[in-house]
């Protein structure tokens, strides 16, 4: 019986096993040996052994990506958290059709391929004829070409990925508050609990796992940035917003270092473990206390 | 009954029709000339269609600089690229050294009729590396200086030969700048001051006025050559902090300046001569255009340039045929020697029949500027160099901050020696 249970588990999970070693343990495994070897763009290189972790060290352009990734990090993922909170709040406390609305309004940007939201944002800032330059004129004086500023590029293409992705953290934090029963808000405010009380002690810890998923989502998310930058900067200018993908697609497809391009994959991707298991663990212990 | 029948008789006919296409060789062709010049090209691609029944050129035109080049590296390394391309020489070492391109062996040239003598030494050796032959050069190409001649007249600055005058030496063309400003000129000079590609080619113009090496014995500007650079890169950003030329202008934008009659001067490719000149056919110019040579800042006359060849890509796996080979021989050869309507695309033809003809002799505006070949400085000949090299990308993130008063001018040279410095290593 044991024997035949075991036989359909593997029959039904043997596809995925199989898919899961195919498409993703033996690539990643070929990425470790490539991060050993001098290899060009495609085709095998000769073993180096640590040669190319040693450049990565010394590498300043590759530092400066590592920093520019961090910094639009933070630019983005507690930003678009708080939001995409505040936006769920704020959406709950509509009904019907009406809700329905606004929600999909929210959402929209959501499902929009990225290269639309570009030319949308290139359109909308754009030096002589973008809408909104009127308000950044507002501020500063004169138009700003903002994607060719050293300052204004990375906020600029952070506000963008929000404005394009929030959507999605919006729904994850309707779905948790519609969780909450409203017992408790009734019980609370049977006690006489206002309602901003109502939300630091009931709202929030209710909704915290909910949170953390959403910071974890968008931390190792956001960490991957690539698409936003390749297609309105390409990292310029004066490497302002040079990130970690940008970097690797500049050394495997702009200088054909297959070899190196795999170091700094797995660099990225150590990050990435590491600070997702550290976040994870942090905020889950926060949330049990 | 009537139906069956004209189903028969189109089935007939189709297959007569693919029967016909079987015994035809085709030839897959990319190019990435979207400018204005891709229109005289698709010209040109009928009317080789149409003499010759037995190839088939299917062409595509891709996107020009990174996306194409990555694309060509690419497919060519799987076995999925083209038969033939366009490709830059500037940029023939670093295809060479990625694997990307088939050597065109001399038995090959020879057969098909393709001669070195029919073109000049240097433009031929360019398509070389190691003396192998890789490319087949199809013309050379430049920067000039466009203007306004209704402009520049108010201004005084037209001679009575409809040519500029007075553009000179930095303190002259800065002053004639500042004669047209004052005079009322929105723009005096446009520039796609966004683009690094566009600001390399007036630097290299600039350095090659001075005698600059950018690249000499594998140092990139060595010694005393750091700061001419620096100076010479300063004078190209006061142009935009003197408010001569706008900042952060996008390639079309920089056309449209110039096409709207705001700006006087325009520094743009030969490869927009068609805009213009469609343009002005038309009547919607509404002002006197012509083209010169880069004017002379510095020492001596010297202009940026570089040539479209044809080139075969290394299908890895997929070796071309004897046949294939042959047709593709032949689309070149074509292409060479009617590549004096492809001068009217604005480009020196490098197929000197075509260019020692007296038709392109008396072939304007290319007549007037046709002397830059005489003083042209080519990119440097390097894995470095060409059209999507690191140091294209380097005026990109570099250059154009600088250009734009974003960047000090030192910090942009330093930031790109060292950059490029470390990849000879």
């Amino acid at each position: 019986m044991d024997r035949k249970q075991n036989l359909t588990a593997l029959l039904f999970t043997g596809p995925f096993i199989v898919a899961y070693l195919v498409i993703f343990i033996y690539p990643t495994i070929q990425l470790v040996h490539l991060s050993f070897t001098d290899a060009p763009l495609i085709g095998p290189g000769a073993w180096i052994g640590f040669k190319n972790y040693i450049r990565l060290w010394n590498d300043g352009q590759m530092w400066k990506s590592t920093f520019n990734t961090f910094y639009f990090v933070l630019l983005t993922v507690i930003p678009t958290t708080i939001i995409g909170l505040a936006l769920a709040l704020m959406v709950n406390r509509l009904s019907g059709w009406f809700q329905s609305i606004i929600l999909a309004c929210f959402f929209l940007p959501y499902i929009l391929p990225v290269s639309v939201v570009i030319l949308i944002w290139q359109w909308v800032l754009d030096t002589q004829f973008g809408i909104a330059q009127p308000i950044i004129s507002y501020f500063t004086g004169k138009p700003v070409a903002v994607f060719r500023d050293r300052y204004w590029a990375m906020p600029m293409v952070a506000f963008i990925t929000i404005w394009w992705t929030n959507g999605f953290n919006l729904l994850l934090f309707i779905a948790g508050l519609r969780n909450i029963s409203q017992d408790y808000y009734d019980a609370a405010a049977l006690d006489g609990a206002g309602r901003f009380k109502q939300f630091v002690y009931i709202t929030l810890p209710l909704i915290w796992p909910v949170t953390a998923l959403v910071l974890t989502i968008q931390l190792i998310l956001q960490l991957k940035i690539f698409d936003q930058v390749y297609l309105l900067t390409q990292g310029g200018p004066a490497n302002a917003t040079y990130v970690m993908v940008q970097y690797i697609y500049k050394q495997a497809f702009q200088l054909n270092k297959g070899g190196y391009a795999a170091t700094v994959s797995l660099a990225l991707f150590a990050l990435i473990v590491v600070l997702s298991v550290l976040q994870y663990q942090v905020l889950r212990s926060r949330g049990q206390k | 009954m009537r139906g069956l029948m004209t189903k028969a008789l189109a089935t007939a006919a189709l297959l007569a029709l693919t029967m016909g296409a079987q015994a035809k060789e085709t030839v897959v062709w990319w190019d990435f000339l979207g400018g204005g010049d891709g229109v005289r090209m698709k010209a040109l691609l009928e009317k080789f269609n149409k003499e010759n029944p037995d190839i088939e050129i299917q062409a595509t035109t891709l996107e020009w600089g990174v996306p194409f080049y990555t694309k060509v590296q690419t497919s060519a390394a799987v076995g999925e690229g083209p038969d033939i391309m366009t490709y830059h020489l500037s940029r023939l070492p670093l295809g060479v050294s990625t694997g990307t391109l088939r050597e065109i062996t001399p038995d090959e040239l020879k057969a098909a009729g393709i001669d070195a003598k029919n073109f000049t030494p240097a433009n031929w050796e360019a398509a070389q590396v190691d003396g192998k032959q890789y490319a087949v050069p199809f013309d050379i190409h430049s920067v000039v200086l466009y203007y306004n001649k209704d402009l520049l007249k108010k201004s005084g600055l037209l001679g009575d030969d409809g040519l500029p005058k007075g553009l000179d030496g930095v303190e002259n063309f800065n002053a004639a700048l500042k004669k047209l400003k004052d005079d009322g000129v929105e723009v005096p000079l446009s520039t796609h001051t966004a683009a690094g590609d566009s600001q390399w080619r007036i630097f290299y113009s600039l350095l090659g006025q001075q005698d600059v090496p950018f690249l000499k014995d594998g140092k990139v500007l060595d010694g005393g050559d750091e700061q001419k650079a620096v100076d010479t890169l300063k004078e190209m950003a006061s142009w935009v902090a003197d408010g001569y030329t706008p900042a952060n202008v996008e390639y079309p934008a920089s056309i449209a300046l110039f096409t709207s009659g705001k700006a006087a001067m325009h520094i743009n490719g030969v490869w927009e001569v068609p805009t213009f000149t469609d343009l002005a056919k038309d009547g919607k110019l509404g002002f006197e255009w012509g083209a010169v040579r880069i004017p002379v800042l510095y020492n001596h006359p010297a202009t940026w340039a570089d040539s479209h060849s044809f080139a075969i890509p290394n299908n890895k796996g997929k070796e071309i045929s004897p046949e294939k080979l042959k047709a593709v021989l032949t689309v070149i050869d074509w292409m060479n020697k009617n590549s004096l309507f492809w001068a009217t695309a604005g480009h020196l033809p490098a197929y000197l029949p075509a260019r020692d003809s007296e038709e392109f002799k008396t072939m304007q505006p290319n007549a007037t500027y046709a002397v830059l070949a005489d003083t042209a400085v080519f990119d440097p000949s390097s894995t470095i160099a060409g059209v999507a090299s690191p140091i294209y990308e380097g005026m990109q993130n570099y250059f154009v901050p600088a250009v734009n008063g974003q960047l000090d001018p030192e910090e942009a040279v330093k930031s790109l020696k060292d950059e490029l410095q470390g990849l000879i290593e």
